[in-house]
């Protein structure tokens, strides 16, 4: 059974009268990485704030683990489908690491050592073991990045989406980022993340969703959505595939969206 | 300096500002000066406490309201604002001179023990008319005038240029800590924070939202300062101007006028001799 | 008129630790010296420090000395020194004053502080919003346009009070692609025409587009220097937590492979 179901999907904001989604559908199983990119104003910030109830559909429909989305509320749908915001400055507010990492967990009704050892497990990850009393603002602008991440981590839920998890990340953000999406997916749990670093994507997701004017245009894994065929779709929404995706094909090795299939292209 | 025939070779002498920059009102009375506008807002607005009489207040409705605002071609949106403006007060005003007015003797019509009068009636519509004209007056103004135009003009008559930019500033203020309180709010929300729930739910969700509200804003204080200083703000004195709301002698003997006529009207009532 | 530091340290109001040590660092007319590291390596520190904003503005203790064409700093207020060295930061939107109606307006904001007569304050905004390629939104409202256009505003407000040096920290860190790629193109065609420019940048692709030469620092310090072919294409680069530039990861991943040669090299190179 597909972890997310959208149908039919418009969302037309009330303010401006903008048609943000023009008739989604998509369907994302348990346990998938998917990478989701396309220019401002594509609507994929507005798609997945459907999926944890901010915004509710104008026409269509969306259902999260079997159930209608817009029968539950905001906090019931966090315990499913974690959303972690691309400014962590407008988000946290604790005076320690700590606190900030627990407050997602509390809210859910959870206490005691669970929650311990959830919130020691996501700083882990994040890299911000041994932190737990720092003030947040005592941290740099990419850990504080990193601290929002942790702070949904916690929460454990199912689906985890992320909002542009590598802008403004130095190297070993980004390793960190990526090491984090393995690990969730690994234990089973679906990982979305709206990106525009093509590299990142093409090496982390097994599958990109290509958007443009409030419809997907592409779906499918890196080495479809990066092949040639495709780039006069990418290209019409100001993306770019990556550098290998381009070496690949002046080679005539076929579809070479990461560095390592380049690689083994040219050792065949 | 190097760099510099990058800047140089490319502009042509003698151009000039857009012209949407300073582009004038839509008709004359917009394009008054705003010191204009304001003076006739003001001394219509005192005018209409002191002049007597029902006559007085709704001449002045007539004359520095209702034909300007035709003028301008403002009159629908004119009388909504100012009615929406001065309704709360103008209501009670109203009701409580119908029926409550001292040393009323003709009876209009009762409701219960609560008896309506002539003489109420009267000073009531009396009333209304001056509420209305201070409202028209200060609506007029605010319809008719583009805040950053009044701000120009005032710095151009001598207000400190840093002045002048808090008071354009400020108005971005309010706008811009909602925008970012209601982002916090999606982003608190999405961990769990519960906002539809009990009023002891909500006001738990108080601090998660303000805290970021408040630092966000600090923090970004701090880095509007830094721009502004690099951009010269810093520099002590006048500063120039691409543009300001023309002005001229008729326009400035018409404000003298305004306010010696409102002089003279108020020594005129002290004394005794006008209506 | 270089700008040079030599020795500089800095550390921060309040702080324990400085944030930059000791650091050496030459900025020729007309040249573009590209600076990068990994986060607080000391990378924003520098900008500050380099356009004077540190410690005027901000407080903090300095150390060194920063001199231009000789002459200290010091001796210039803020206002002046903001004509001999401009610096734009990583958000668009703060830099945008709120007090302008339209682009023009805001591209002129710092000429006219300066008190400039009329007809230069035009002549100026017009050709900074040329040379930028930004004239045609001379009539827009500055808030409403996109993150990469509101940079490029911001360089233009900076070059209108003609520097000798910017100095640009992290100008695309906030951008989507499209952005990222017009204020790329804008850097590259200043470099061209002779501007100096100091650019902070974590993008590696960037920086091998538009440096002619490369500093790393890593803990406050200046940890690699030199041309940037050479620089980025150092093994240490990645210890130092700073990526390579794709090209060089691809050719990097293919030697260790056995594989690459003439045909890669041409590929990469496009």
């Amino acid at each position: 059974m597909a972890e997310l179901v959208v149908e039919r999907l418009v969302h037309v904001y009330s303010e401006g009268g903008v048609r943000a989604l023009d008739g989604v559908d998509l369907r994302v199983g348990r346990g998938e990485r998917v990478a989701l990119i396309g220019q401002n104003g594509s609507g994929k910030t507005t798609l997945v704030r459907h999926l944890n109830g901010l915004l509710r559909p104008t026409e269509g429909r969306v259902t999260v683990d079997g159930s209608d989305a817009s029968a539950l509320t905001v906090a019931q749908l966090a315990s499913r489908v974690g959303l972690v915001f691309q400014d962590p400055d407008r988000q946290i507010f604790a005076g320690s690491v700590r606190a900030e990492v627990e407050f997602g967990p509390r809210n859910l009704g959870r206490s005691g050592s669970a929650v311990t050892a959830d919130v020691a497990a996501a700083l882990t990850v994040t890299g911000l073991h041994g932190e737990e009393r720092t003030n947040p603002y005592d941290l740099g602008g990419s850990r504080r990045k990193l601290l929002a991440l942790a702070s949904v981590l916690a929460m454990r839920t199912p689906v985890l989406v992320l909002d542009e998890p590598t802008t403004g990340q130095d190297a070993r953000g980004v390793e960190l980022v990526r090491s984090v999406v393995e690990a969730v997916a690994a234990e089973g749990r679906t990982v979305i993340a709206i990106s525009h670093d093509m590299r990142f994507v093409a090496e982390t997701f097994e599958r990109v969703i290509v958007m443009r004017a409030g419809r997907i245009i592409l779906d499918g894994a890196p080495s479809d959505v990066f092949a040639r065929d495709a780039w006069a779709d990418l290209r019409s929404t100001y993306l770019e595939p990556p550098l290998a995706a381009r070496v690949g094909d002046r080679l005539g090795l076929g579809s070479t969206p990461t560095d390592a299939s380049v690689v083994a292209g040219l050792s065949a | 300096m190097a760099g510099d025939h990058a800047l140089t070779e490319a502009a042509p002498a003698g151009r000039d500002i857009p012209s949407s920059i300073g582009r004038p009102g839509p008709s004359a009375f917009h394009r008054l000066n705003p010191l204009t506008k304001a003076t006739l807002a003001t001394v219509t607005a005192v005018a209409a406490v002191v002049i007597g009489g029902l006559i007085g207040p709704v001449v002045l409705v007539g004359v520095a309201v209702i034909a300007p605002a035709m003028a301008a071609g403002v009159l629908t949106r004119l009388v909504r604002l100012a009615l929406l403006l001065a309704l709360p007060i103008a209501l009670s005003a109203f009701l409580v001179n119908l029926f409550f007015f001292p040393g009323g003797q003709r009876v209009l019509f009762s409701i219960g023990p609560i008896v309506a009068t002539a003489e109420g009636l009267g000073f009531a519509l009396e009333i209304l008319a001056r509420i209305m004209a201070i409202s028209g007056a200060i609506t007029l103004f605010y319809l008719t005038t583009r805040p950053a135009d009044l701000v120009v003009d005032l710095e151009r008559r001598g207000v400190s240029p840093r002045v002048a930019f808090v008071a354009n500033a400020s108005v971005q203020t309010v706008p811009a800590m909602v925008e970012r309180a209601s982002q916090i709010t999606a982003a608190q929300r999405a961990r769990g924070l519960d906002t539809e729930g009990s009023l002891w739910r909500r006001v738990r969700g108080v601090v998660p939202i303000v805290g970021p509200v408040i630092l966000g804003s600090i923090a970004e204080v701090e880095e509007r300062t830094m721009a502004l200083e690099a951009r010269g703000f810093t520099r002590p004195g006048r500063r120039t101007l691409l543009w300001a709301p023309p002005d001229n002698r008729r326009q400035s003997t018409a404000r003298w006028a305004l306010l010696l006529g409102l002089v003279a009207l108020v020594v005129a009532r002290v004394a005794g001799f006008a209506p | 008129m270089t700008l040079t530091l030599r020795g500089v340290g800095y550390r921060y109001a309040g702080a324990t630790r400085p944030s930059l040590l000791d650091v050496d660092l030459d900025l020729p007319d007309g040249r573009v010296v590209g600076v990068t590291g990994a986060s607080e390596s000391g990378k924003t520190t520098l900008c500050l420090v380099a356009s004077g904003l540190a410690p005027r503005t901000i407080g903090g203790q300095i150390r060194g000395r920063i001199s231009l064409n000789g002459a200290d700093l010091d001796a210039w207020p803020m206002h002046q020194l903001s004509q001999r060295i401009g610096i734009g930061f990583q958000n668009p939107a703060t830099q945008m004053s709120q007090v302008a109606g339209t682009v023009f307006e805001e591209v002129a904001f710092g000429p006219m502080n300066l008190a400039l007569p009329r007809d230069e304050v035009i002549e100026r905004t017009w050709a900074a919003l040329e040379a930028l390629g930004i004239d045609g939104l001379a009539e827009r409202d500055p808030q409403r346009l996109s993150g990469g256009q509101q940079q490029l505003v911001a360089i233009a407000g900076l070059l209108a009070l003609r520097p000798d040096h910017l100095v640009l920290d992290e100008p695309t860190a906030q951008l989507d692609p499209a952005g990222t790629r017009l204020v790329g193109d804008a850097i590259a065609r200043l470099a061209a025409s002779g501007v100096s420019i100091l650019v902070v940048e974590q993008k590696a692709d960037l920086l091998a587009e538009v440096a002619s030469e490369v500093v790393v620092l890593a803990g406050g310090r200046v940890a690699l220097r030199g041309p940037s072919d050479e620089v980025l294409a150092d093994p240490r680069l990645e210890e130092l937590g700073v990526a390579a530039p794709s090209a060089v990861r691809i050719r990097r991943a293919a030697a260790s492979a056995g594989v690459g040669g003439d045909r890669l090299e041409a590929a990469l190179r496009g």
